[in-house]
């Protein structure tokens, strides 16, 4: 399907297991605690063959964060939790300075900012380490059920390769799992994969 | 010719004139723009402020995670977002600095964006909004709501339960009774010949009676977990968890006394010339196929049958079913 050997698999792991090391530490600094957030997997598949079991989606609605950025290639990342880990997320994250009911109310801007964190580690972790700059617009926030998030994938012809990263994130005792999701096109894959080769040539 | 060049105003009267907060820095987050509404939230002057660097402009420290942001910004050229929620009050900013009025610090919303300067230097803008108004209007929407919710479960002529939160109240109890096997009692308390005081006396004074009623009842509860409720016209329903037959027998001779020594006169009434009321009354330990209401409604039925002016109870649960 595409033409990502399993060295440039790898290699983005690592990555993104950079980018998410970034991310914990200033998540951290908010919540004053520990967080780890870790990336087990990624995979890379035509969107036609997106499901909810390479999404890890169980149903039930999500929340969704989106940033569309540009550069040497172009990519619409969305960043996805079930809506009620997503509460829970920030519910932890707010502590004790809010209340429950209040949570609901405040919860599509902190979400939007731990998206916003999340997605711009990852997103400069690639730039450093594969020595492009990259353009992003600001986060959106919205709640979508699993078939909605699907049917939009798949629906993106523009767009027919997905980049899916599982992110395993926890926060003081809490442990939630997410996906991260870029919508690539043909050409921005190939872009990709030319800056993951640069990178490997580099190294080797 | 592009739009910027035929402009017929300043740029620089929007940047003083906009109702949110705007300071651009440069690479070394040295402050390149102060607009007029940061001037007056900070009390900084744009004088004391430009070609400072932005954390040392303020006399009060700025929060870590707002410098991390920024600085996340200058390397990496990716807009942040610090959300209300997570950092309440990054910048040493205020709402009033009027004399006579509590300083208080004000609740931001914060966007940092990179630009281009042109010397294509990396610069950042940052846009501050005020939510404190967000906050206050989520504030009174939500006492809002807890009063439309409390009025959704209240009678509007007695203010006690109504029959909505009784129906919800009622499942719950009888479900724990079961499970724990505990005694469960449920009165129906209906007032007697009440069509003909309202016909007698008016419904303003039929309404009168009610409330009364209601009120009388009420006072008679001492547990928290004792429930009364208006369940249709002139009939109410209390459900009172953990009392036993002979406790629960005693408690409606003295909700039946206590109406009755109000003395209220009804001159239509055949027996007593005053009002009274009717209670039906089941009590025991609910059993799967027992429905408490049914069984508490024909005792009521029972105590009318009667003569009125009584309770009359039956067992829960002992297999005496009909």
């Amino acid at each position: 399907m595409s033409d990502l050997s399993e060295l440039h698999i790898d290699a983005l792991t690592e990555i993104f297991s950079i980018g998410a090391g970034r991310a914990a530490l200033s998540l951290s600094e908010i919540v004053g605690d520990e967080v780890h957030i870790s990336v087990p997997s990624v995979l890379v598949i035509n969107s036609e063959e997106i499901d909810s079991t390479t999404l890890a989606l169980n149903g039930g609605r999500f929340g969704a964060v989106t940033q569309h950025f540009c550069g040497p290639f172009n990519a619409e990342a969305v960043l996805l939790f079930t809506e009620d880990q997503a509460l829970k997320i920030v519910g932890d994250m707010m502590g004790s300075q809010m209340s429950i009911e209040e949570i609901a109310e405040f919860e599509h801007e902190a979400m939007c900012e731990l998206g916003n964190i999340i997605l711009n580690a990852c997103l400069s972790a690639m730039a450093d380490i594969l020595h492009f700059t990259l353009e992003s617009s600001l986060p959106n926030y919205r709640i979508a059920s699993a078939d909605e998030v699907l049917c939009r994938l798949k629906e993106n012809a523009d767009q027919p390769y997905v980049m899916i990263l599982h992110i395993d994130l926890s926060i003081e005792n809490r442990h939630t799992a997410g996906s991260l999701v870029f919508l690539l096109s043909s050409s921005s894959l190939a872009n990709l994969v030319v800056h993951i080769d640069q990178f490997l040539g580099s190294i080797s | 010719m592009n739009a910027m060049d035929t402009r017929r105003f300043d740029i620089e009267d929007i940047f003083n004139a906009i109702n949110i907060g705007l300071i651009v820095v440069d690479t070394d987050s040295k402050v390149l723009l102060w607009n007029d509404w940061i001037a007056k939230h900070s009390n900084i002057k744009e004088t004391d402020a430009l070609d400072r660097q932005l954390e040392d402009v303020f006399s009060e420290p700025v929060s870590p995670p707002f410098l991390t942001a920024l600085n996340n910004t200058l390397v990496h050229r990716l807009p942040v977002v610090l959300s209300t929620a997570l950092h309440r009050s990054p910048l040493p900013l205020y709402n009033a600095y009027e004399a006579n009025q509590p300083k208080t610090r004000m609740y931001q919303s914060i966007t940092i964006t990179p630009i281009q300067s042109q010397l294509n230097e990396s610069c950042c803008l940052i846009q501050v909004a005020d939510s404190s108004t967000s906050m206050k209007r989520e504030k009174i929407l939500r006492s809002h709501s807890e009063i439309l919710k409390k009025e959704a479960v209240t009678d509007s002529l007695t203010g006690i339960c109504n029959r909505r939160f009784f129906d919800a109240h009622y499942e719950i109890a009888v479900a724990e009774a079961k499970r724990q096997k505990h005694p469960l009692s449920i009165f129906m308390i209906d007032i007697d010949f009440f069509k003909l005081y309202n016909d007698h006396y008016g419904h303003i004074a039929g309404d009168n009676i009610i409330k009364q009623i209601a009120n009388t009842l009420k006072s008679q509860l001492s547990r928290a977990t004792d429930v009364i409720a208006r369940y249709g016209g002139e009939e109410f329903v209390l459900i009172m968890p953990h009392l036993p037959r002979e406790a629960a027998e005693q408690f409606a001779e003295k909700l039946r006394s206590a109406v009755f020594n109000l003395a209220i006169p009804h001159v239509k009434s055949h027996s007593f010339n005053q009002v009274t009321v009717s209670i039906g009354l089941c009590s025991g330990i609910p059993e799967n196929d027992n429905n408490p209401l049914n069984k508490a409604d024909t005792a009521l039925y029972q105590a009318k049958q009667n003569g009125r002016n009584q309770y009359i109870c039956l067992p829960l649960g002992e297999n005496f079913e009909q």
